[in-house]
């Protein structure tokens, strides 16, 4: 089938992004089956409106937005109960840690697993995730990622606010039950 | 500047949001501030984790070609 070669260029410029747009749908579907799904129909999506895209601005910014968006029609069923997170209020895990006679960096951050990190990450409810995935992971200016997501700035500010605590709660929670630090009152985990 | 107005600046100064004199006076408070410094440390050392961590998903080889063959 002979394409036009506009549309092979728009075509191979997309796929340049493709390991951005396959990590992101990973993390949010949680699913290598179902994160492949997302990304095709959202390339083929991209391709079907090729002509909305305007040249020279940021392409990789658009296709993260065409896939999360396919992501939240499919999603729509528990947009309200799922997606909000508990105010833990501010949980800052380096005061944490050195509370309890810790060295956050060498004793903590150094024996974190990847694995674990990555589970961490994919608890956050999703709207709180996508803002860690685009201004950690990929990279966003909190510009970038307001338009995005369509939301103002500040709302990226919040919830990549409200994100972090939650991964360091979540991050702390595991280092004590994997017996790295001693939590507060709790007893020491005995290594298995 | 002060500690206060460090910690609400952080986030922004991890992401490099600030104008350049804010991240100026920031830098010279963690100069002159060791716990915020290694609170700051220890915040950009979690950011820099999760994006390692995250990244080391690619898409499989099978799956671009795939996407290739349909797209072009
Ligand atoms: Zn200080």
């Amino acid at each position: 089938m002979a394409e036009s070669p506009p549309q092979t260029a728009f075509a191979e410029e997309a796929l340049s992004h493709l390991d951005t747009l396959y990590r992101g749908a990973l993390r949010l579907t949680r699913d290598p089956d179902a994160a492949q799904d997302l990304v095709q129909e959202a390339y083929l999506r991209a391709l079907r409106y090729q002509h909305s895209y305007q040249p020279g601005t940021n392409m990789k910014a658009w296709l993260f937005a065409i896939m999360r968006n396919l992501f939240w029609d499919r999603f729509k069923g528990s947009r309200k109960e799922d997606v909000s997170l508990d105010d833990v209020g501010e949980f800052v895990l380096y005061d944490k840690l050195r509370d309890e006679g810790a060295r956050p960096e060498a004793d903590v951050l150094d024996k974190l697993a990847a694995s674990e990190v990555v589970a961490a990450v994919e608890k956050l409810p999703p709207l709180h995730r996508e803002v860690v995935l685009l201004v950690d992971v990929e990279g966003f200016s909190y510009k970038d990622a307001a338009e995005t997501l369509g939301v103002p700035i500040g709302t990226v500010m919040s919830r990549l606010h409200r994100a972090r605590q939650q991964l360091q709660k979540s991050l702390y929670d595991y280092a004590v039950e994997s017996g790295i630090v001693r939590g507060n009152g709790t007893k020491e985990v005995p290594n298995q | 500047m002060n500690c206060s107005d460090c910690k609400d600046k952080l986030d922004r100064y991890l992401d490099r949001e600030l104008s350049n004199t804010e991240m100026l006076e920031l830098q010279l408070h963690l100069e002159g501030c060791p716990p915020c410094a290694e609170n700051y440390e220890f915040q950009a050392g979690l950011k820099r984790l999760v994006k390692v961590c995250c990244e080391q998903d690619k898409a499989p080889e099978a799956f671009r070609e795939k996407l290739r063959q349909i797209l072009t």
